[in-house]
């Protein structure tokens, strides 16, 4: 039996020795066309189709799920409000902002929870563990641009309740503030929250790249929750010093603040574009860090 | 002959057991402290904005300083993971072995909390010490007899934190969704146990109602003895509060886990 094991052994290692330099030297041909990217939109849509219509079918098997689901966001929601109702029983405004101007933020804030904990925490979240385990080798063998499957690669869909739920609240709280917001700011809101979206997951990319470095890491994720939890208010409610860091080092007013004003006219409707602006440059500076990253991974599967 | 020598040796050897194994996740825990920290400090930051230069209900920006720094060791000291522990250990049979052992398996909990708590409020004080330096807002007055009531209540919160969780967890032997219930249980301190806010600023109807609670004494009653905010007859009733408190989830505890053991079809090897 000793021996046979030893021959069985012996066969996986030569196997996957010659698997793996095939995926370095296929990795390697320059010019080589990845699916699931940028310039092959049409195979990149193909793929993810496929896979969220997997997690569809999985997550349709949990239906109490959604129910649990909605719940914890109305639990959530009901928390925040009661927070606020804290602060807004010692002050009128907050940072300059009046309560159902809060509001229309938190709604934002919560649709956003909804991307992350849909799309980003089920998928490029599981990053860490993976680098640790070697899981990671499975993705790169997989002719398709990692950094696109990492992220989405799953798609928890009874979470997207939380976006609904979100804007619902955003928008109630609008109807209250008696703002109608005109076409123009309508645009510069989409504009803003599109670029959100993307600051996040630039966020999230840079953070969880970090696992390349310390491996031992397992709980990653949570700095960014650290990180995010500042973005429950609107900037200008913190001192000067903690202002310039989430506008300009960890970009978290983009992801709340500034949709929230496009949305209630608080800033003028350009603001859309220099949201794009920021989300882009956010965008190609992840990029660089997880090329950086992606460097340093050596493999730790056997 | 007391038992006391032998008890002593397994607890050295549990949490230096324990110590050794965070050793190896000092980065995680390091993160798991910065999590950790900024709630507070994001609840302080709003608080300085509100407060300005004047006071809010007799908090002014110092006092805000003050009571979330505290508010910070004091959680740091209290906190307990265990029910997210104990839910894994019971769903995925980890709890088989750890009955097989001649020692209730709430004592290797203990000692890890212990290991635990040591580090990361240790960092704590050492930033907390660093931070004063630079500024006085968050400087204690230098009272030892104040700041031994104050060990004495962390002991006692902590305690009581510990079997709220441990309790809570073991629902997991009747409900998949016990860490659920747990987040319930966060979610209602927040405000009922002074993480957003001192008590005296919620309204007072609700800071009555938490009164009759076990949260104020889970954590605002320590921190309020620490920055001094509490004098005279509160301290007697926090310490009061603490007590039958934590007798009531002791009970909890032995209730919950002898019916839970009796339920328990193991599962996995």
């Amino acid at each position: 039996m000793g021996q046979w094991e030893d021959e069985f052994i012996l066969d996986c290692g030569l196997r996957i020795a010659d698997w793996r330099w095939r995926v370095e030297v296929q990795g390697n041909v320059r010019g080589s066309k990845r699916s699931l990217t940028i310039r092959n939109p049409q195979s990149a849509i193909r793929i993810l189709a496929a896979l969220w219509r997997l997690n569809l079918a999985e997550e349709l098997q949990y239906r109490a799920n959604f129910v649990a689901s909605v719940l914890g966001t109305f639990f959530w929601i009901g928390t925040a409000l009661l927070t606020l109702a804290v602060f807004f029983s010692h002050a009128t405004r907050l940072g300059g902002w009046d309560y159902w101007e809060v509001v229309v933020l938190l709604g934002v804030f919560n649709a956003l929870t909804g991307v992350i904990e849909a799309v980003l925490r089920p998928g490029i979240g599981r990053l860490a563990g993976e680098v640790r385990n070697g899981g990671l080798d499975l993705v790169l063998a997989k002719p398709v641009d990692a950094q696109a499957f990492v992220s989405f690669r799953r798609l928890d869909i009874w979470r997207l309740s939380d976006v609904v739920l979100g804007l619902t609240l955003a928008g109630y709280a609008l109807h209250r503030l008696g703002h109608t917001p005109s076409l123009a700011q309508l645009a510069a809101f989409a504009l803003a929250l599109a670029s959100a979206a993307v600051v996040v997951y630039a966020l999230w990319v840079a953070l969880m790249s970090l696992a390349f470095w310390f491996v031992s890491v397992e709980n990653l994720s949570v700095l960014f929750d650290a990180v995010y939890e500042g973005a429950r208010y609107p900037v200008s409610a913190y001192p000067e010093a903690l202002r310039f860091l989430f506008v300009y080092l960890i970009p978290i007013a983009w992801t709340t603040t500034i949709p929230a004003s496009a949305l209630t006219g608080r800033l003028r409707p350009e603001i859309g574009l220099a949201a794009a602006l920021v989300a882009g440059t956010a965008l190609a500076l992840s990029r660089l860090v997880w090329r950086a990253a992606l460097k340093r991974y050596t493999g730790a599967s056997g | 002959m007391s038992r006391a020598p032998l008890w002593l040796r397994r607890y050295a050897a549990l949490i230096r057991n324990a110590w050794l194994v965070d050793l190896q996740y000092r980065a995680s825990i390091v993160l798991w402290l910065l999590w950790g920290v900024t709630e507070p400090a994001v609840a302080l930051g709003i608080w300085w904005g509100i407060a300005g230069d004047g006071q809010v209900a007799g908090y002014a920006r110092a006092d805000f300083a003050r009571y979330f720094f505290a508010l910070m060791l004091v959680n740091q000291l209290t906190i307990a993971w265990d029910s997210w522990y104990l839910d894994g250990w019971i769903r995925e049979g980890e709890l088989n072995f750890r009955l097989a052992r001649p020692l209730h398996p709430a004592h290797e909990a203990v000692a890890e909390n212990i290991a635990y708590k040591a580090r990361t409020a240790g960092m704590i004080v050492v930033v907390w010490l660093v931070v004063s330096l630079v500024w006085p807002a968050v400087r204690l007055p230098l009272a030892p007899g104040r700041w031994a009531l104050t060990a004495a209540a962390v002991l006692l919160a902590a305690a009581m934190r510990f079997f709220i969780s441990f309790t809570t967890g073991l629902l997991a032997f009747w409900t998949t969704r016990a860490t659920a219930i747990m987040e319930l249980h966060a979610g209602v301190s927040l405000f009922l146990s002074g993480r957003l806010a001192p008590l005296a600023l919620l309204p007072p109807a609700v800071a009555g109602a938490a009164a009759l609670t076990w949260f104020p004494y889970m954590l605002a009653f320590p921190v309020e003895l620490l920055t001094g905010a509490a004098q005279g007859r509160a301290v007697v009733t926090g310490f009061v509060g603490q007590l039958v408190w934590l007798g009531v989830w002791i009970a909890a505890y032995h209730v919950t886990w002898t019916r839970g053991l009796r339920r328990y079809g193991a599962v996995g090897g």
